[in-house]
């Protein structure tokens, strides 16, 4: 079911109208249509740790399908804490985190796996798995989620394509280069058809070359339709790519525009 | 269903092997854990036997009257049976006992003194076998009771109270240190399963990552800690029974009594080392896995 399939999308979430996110929508260049169907939305969230630490603090957040998100802010500012509210590692503390229509707040855990695996997660340090080949671990995702064996192989040669390993499909991560360890874990995070792509800092341990072959893949993957949210510290990405970025500063979203740039413009 | 049970068997079978050092050294643990229960076991079973021994040997000695006629002991013979305290009765006629006596000097290298006799001087007795040594104080209230008959009931009140003293001190600290090591094996073996599973963090997140449900995380662990459990008890069963032979003597040497050997105990063996082995390596996985589930 679409989430905001209504003129008045958020009386669902909260009595209170969400006039920040309604703002932000409404001074986007984008059509109308696209905006229609959220992938993503977070109203009103904050997260404080057991410790008292307060993380995120009245975080709204809107993600259409399609979308391209760079997510940026200093070390400490909540972006690895705003990703692991999306995976349900941690529940936030107020507010609603409704991901494809399900609010992982009021998520049963036995239904976790299930929807992280609308969710593909891409990380700085790759996180393959050393003694398995390429293949191998691309299969790995769709094997423990209890894929049959006969949908499991047209679908890892598909995303293996996708992001050009074919060729590689047969060698262990550590007889590839570092782009081609990212480019297999982008597959990996592919393989079960994601809505959203999470990638954190994917370009954190390539050079800039290599970073850039990265990003132009998720740009193609982006494309194809799978919504992509992109935490870095990469400036010159950011900044010519002139897509949508969303700044967080000591856990409160304090810029969000189309078109914007690494650093704030005062 | 089945798909999930032949990969969780599968996975469980790679995890072991992919992870061999660790799945050999988890299962050597777990042999000389069993053993360590297997032995005290043995010892707790032998120690019990003999003390179920001893105590099958406290008895108690009735002399009865001169010229006691048999139809007078029949009734008391037979109201003492029908008491569950009591095994056993046997009949010791004056010449019996006189017998015996000859009997004991020979045995001694005595000279048989019974030659100076006139008469005999020797009572006949009821032997009264208890079925525990608690009971005595019973037992003879109940012959004194047959004052007609009984002259008097033999005082071996101290010695019955020794020995059942000596038999519950015994075997309540033989099961306290069975439980006590039992507890210990269990937090060894939970321990080295986890650190097992603790070089497996990685596999075990991205696995959490991509969506796996703690099903799919958690059997294929299980089933490797069954795995080690089982091979751990197998060699243990193997060990224990090469080492049967000389065991069984030195069960028998140092009980003195028993035909306590290793078929007779195999049995209560296999299920104990079974049990303990695949029980404590399925309990070792699924704590150590839980840990990274709970979140």
């Amino acid at each position: 079911m679409p989430f905001l399939s209504t003129p008045e999308p958020f009386v669902t979430l909260s009595p209170a109208p969400a006039r920040s996110i309604r703002q932000r929508l409404l001074g986007r260049t984008r059509s109308q249509a696209s905006v229609e169907r959220a992938v993503l939305v977070l109203h009103d969230v904050t997260k404080v740790y057991p410790n008292g630490k307060v993380a995120l603090e009245d975080v709204d957040l809107v993600i259409p399908e399609g979308d391209f998100v760079f997510l940026v802010g200093p070390s400490g500012a909540g972006k690895s804490t705003l990703i692991k509210l999306l995976i349900r590692d941690e529940v936030a503390t107020h507010g609603s985190v409704v991901l494809d229509g399900q609010d992982l707040a009021r998520l049963p855990r036995r239904h976790v796996a299930r929807v992280r695996r609308k969710i593909g997660i891409v990380f700085q340090d790759f996180k393959l798995l050393p003694t398995k080949s390429v293949w191998e671990n691309v299969a790995f995702a769709l094997e423990v989620t209890g894929v049959p064996r006969k949908r499991i192989r047209p679908a890892v040669d598909r995303v293996l394509a996708l992001v050009g390993l074919t060729a590689q499909r047969g060698q262990l991560p550590s007889q590839l280069s570092g782009g081609e360890q990212q480019r297999t874990a982008i597959a990996r995070a592919l393989v079960h058809d994601p809505r959203l792509i999470i990638a954190d800092e994917p370009t954190g341990n390539l050079d800039p070359l290599i970073s850039w072959e990265i990003i132009q893949l998720l740009l193609r993957i982006n494309d194809l339709g799978v919504t992509v949210l992109m935490a870095t510290h990469n400036a010159d990405v950011v900044t010519a790519l002139r897509k949508r970025v969303v700044a967080l500063e000591e856990g409160r979203i304090i810029r969000d525009e189309v078109g914007g740039i690494y650093h704030r413009v005062d | 269903m089945l798909t999930f049970v032949i990969f969780s068997l599968k996975r469980a079978w790679q995890g072991f092997w992919r992870n061999a050092v660790m799945s050999i050294a988890a299962t050597a643990t777990m042999v000389l854990m069993l053993l360590l229960l297997a032995g005290f076991w043995i010892l707790q079973t032998g120690l019990q036997a003999s003390l179920d021994y001893t105590e099958s040997k406290v008895e108690v000695v009735a002399d009865l009257k001169d010229n006691v006629k048999d139809e007078e002991v029949e009734p008391i013979v037979e109201r003492l049976l029908a008491m569950p305290e009591v095994t056993g009765i046997t009949f010791v006629s004056e010449d019996e006992a006189l017998e015996r006596w000859r009997t004991r000097l020979a045995e001694q290298g005595e000279e048989d003194l019974s030659r100076y006799l006139d008469v005999n001087p020797l009572h006949a007795s009821l032997e009264v076998k208890l079925a525990q040594a608690d009971a005595y104080g019973e037992v003879v209230r109940a012959l004194r009771a047959e004052q007609p008959v009984v002259e008097k009931v033999s005082e071996q009140q101290q010695l019955a109270e020794n020995v059942v003293t000596v038999t519950n001190v015994l075997s309540t600290a033989g099961t306290v240190i069975l439980v006590v090591i039992a507890l210990i094996v269990l937090f060894i073996i939970v321990n080295t399963i986890r650190l097992a599973v603790f070089a497996r963090a990685e596999e075990i997140e991205i696995m959490r990552l991509v969506g796996a449900s703690d099903a799919f995380i958690r059997w294929p662990f299980v089933f490797e800690g069954a795995m080690v459990g089982l091979l751990g008890a197998t060699i243990t069963m193997l060990a224990l029974w090469l080492g049967s032979e000389p065991l069984g003597e030195f069960m028998v040497g140092f009980f003195q009594v028993l035909p306590l050997t290793f078929g007779t105990l195999a049995r209560d063996l296999l299920i104990l080392v079974g049990g303990a082995g695949v029980g404590l390596g399925i309990l070792g996985s699924w704590l150590s896995v839980r840990t990274y589930l709970i979140r």
